[in-house]
């Protein structure tokens, strides 16, 4: 008994700082390199402790770059791909979860499968058929894929927070004589308001980081969005790397900040809530 | 349970048009131009039936895809179990700042791939990058290495590079199974002498089926359609060894402009991928019980 416990502490701490060497360490790195002078960013020779320290790639990216147009870009479409995903996804998995209607097993597993399709496979038909009806390079354009990427697995999560909800509340509602739609805006969503926010979450997340349509189907500097105004640096031939570095971390400030606040639901909606 | 259907297509039937709207009409243009032989996007082409489709089997760049494609699913799914098992495993013991890793290992998922790219081109760079200097003081190497310089490195880093992506994600999946599992199984176990390696497989393991499915399916779909890490770091090379479909596809319709042949590799590609679930679903799909 003893021994096997033995082992399983040794586990433990190799895999827990195994996990923090190789999860968590890079983040130290690019936070505080991103402070680092550029000589010392491509020194030859890395010390983990840094020896510089400098504002400047925060003043150049913040002050003569295009930064808060892609923030603002990329804010506004990850908020509306977030809202419109939220509310189809919400019904469908009401619908799929509380009425047993002819099709729905076909309709659950079509959305799995249907991370089979997005991504590059319609990058070529989406941009002649946006070309098409005039939408290219619009925030409408990348909302519209965005959408389609993000409320597959929202549907899938939002099952199984409304799966947690016992059956009776909803019941006894009804026998009170309330209507579907009073059920659903007073008892269903309030209960479920932490798995709603984890997969808002989630689909913020996929907007957010979203680069390939981002980069086919906005051509105008002013549409463009974080990620591929950051891509368009990592592409040059010689990199600023504290320019790069210090927008990467920007880029990142946003999805951490949210997290900060409800990512505690994010994460125990996901480890709680799915699959029971 | 009562039949419910026309109140419960009204719910779904909101996402599924849009979704099928945005699925189906473009793969119905993309058969259409794959029937042709357009190559710059805006001219038009002669019709050509199904020219594309018999003239893609000869070619050894779609096979040479192909198997990168299928190299790159094994790949990230060995790395990716091996490495999401170890995190939700670690995570499920208590330790001292359980919390806080279970709160943060997810941030590798939610910045950016292109933070993600930045992160690892700095980090494996051959000129001054961590890794390099790390390993060179560790004695495993005698000199800087170019992590990407050679075909197989540059597969291999990149396969663990988007494992190092996903797989807390998956971790946080793989525990929520892991919560679901009836904790007194364990306790029986123990007191029948299981050690913790057969408590794994044959009481954690079979528990997870549901999770397991999910993961299997969506996870190599999604594993499949990587294009942006890969794109960003090597943009396929060297030598063609990191191009998978996707960034076949990509470069036969945006750099190579051959719109046709473009379209014809995503029809493909989709009913390589179709048949894949369809064959996944029908016999690895768990029973219901619910």
């Amino acid at each position: 008994m003893i021994k096997e416990n033995n082992i399983k502490f040794i586990f433990l701490t190799i895999s827990v700082l195994l996990i923090i060497l190789i999860f968590f360490f890079p983040f130290f790195w690019i936070i505080t390199s991103s402070f680092k002078s550029p000589e010392e960013i491509i020194a030859t020779s890395t010390t983990i402790i840094p020896r510089s320290f400098t504002l400047e790639h925060y003043n150049k990216i913040l002050f003569s770059s295009d930064f808060f147009i892609y923030l603002k870009n990329s804010l506004i479409v990850s908020l509306s791909s977030m809202i419109i995903s939220i509310i189809l996804s919400l019904s469908a998995a009401y619908g799929l979860h509380k009425l047993k209607f002819y099709g729905n097993k076909f309709v659950e597993y079509s959305l799995l499968v249907t991370y089979a399709f997005p991504g590059v496979i319609l990058l070529v038909p989406i941009y002649l058929l946006f070309a098409k009806i005039n939408i290219l390079n619009s925030y409408f354009a990348l909302i519209i894929v965005n959408v389609l990427f993000a409320t597959p697995f929202a549907v899938w999560m939002l099952k199984a927070f409304f799966k947690l909800i016992p059956n009776e509340i909803e019941e006894a509602a009804y026998i009170d004589g309330a209507s579907r739609y009073v059920v659903i805006s007073r008892i269903v969503v309030p209960l479920a308001a932490p798995g709603i926010a984890s997969v808002s979450i989630f689909c913020f997340i996929i907007s957010w980081t979203e680069y390939l349509f981002a980069s086919i189907l906005i051509s105008g500097d002013n549409l463009k969005t974080l990620p591929v105004g950051l891509a368009s640096i990592v592409g040059q031939y010689q990199i600023d790397w504290g320019f790069l570095l210090s927008g990467a971390v920007l880029a990142s400030l946003p999805v951490i900040l949210l997290f900060i606040f409800i990512g505690k639901y994010f994460v125990s909606g996901l480890t709680e809530g799915a699959i029971k | 349970m009562k039949k419910n259907n026309i109140e419960g297509w009204l719910f779904v039937s909101p996402l599924v048009i849009w979704i099928s709207l945005v699925i189906l009409v473009p793969i119905y243009i993309a058969f259409e131009l794959s029937l042709f032989n357009i190559k710059i996007i805006g001219t038009t082409g002669k019709y050509v039936g199904f020219d594309n489709y018999i003239k893609l089997f000869g070619k050894s760049k779609f096979i040479t895809a192909s198997l990168n494609s299928l190299y790159w699913v094994i790949g990230n799914a060995i790395c990716q179990t091996f490495f999401a098992f170890t995190i939700a495993l670690t995570i499920n013991y208590k330790f001292p700042g359980k919390k806080i890793m279970a709160n943060w290992i997810i941030l590798s998922f939610i910045i950016p791939t292109v933070v993600v790219v930045v992160i690892w081109k700095l980090m494996l760079s051959s000129s001054s990058g961590v890794i390099n200097s790390i390993l060179i003081d560790l004695k495993i190497l005698d000199e800087a290495t170019g992590f990407f310089s050679s075909p197989n490195k540059a597969f291999i880093s990149l396969v663990l590079i988007n494992s190092w992506r996903w797989s807390p994600f998956l971790a946080l999946i793989i525990l929520s199974g892991l919560n679901s599992i009836n904790r007194e199984m364990y306790d029986a176990s123990k007191v029948d002498g299981a050690n913790f390696v057969q408590q794994f497989f044959f009481i954690t393991f079979p528990n997870l089926k549901s999770v397991l499915f999910v993961l299997g399916l969506v996870g190599t779909l999604l594993s499949f359609n990587i294009f942006d890490i890969i794109w960003l770091i090597t943009k396929g090379g060297p030598s063609s060894a990191t191009t998978t479909l996707p960034l076949l596809i990509y470069e036969t319709a945006f750099t190579k402009f051959r719109i046709s042949q473009a379209a014809t590799l995503s029809i493909i590609t989709s009913f390589l991928l179709l048949l894949f679930s369809i064959i996944f679903i029908k016999s690895m799909a768990p029973k219901e019980d619910d």
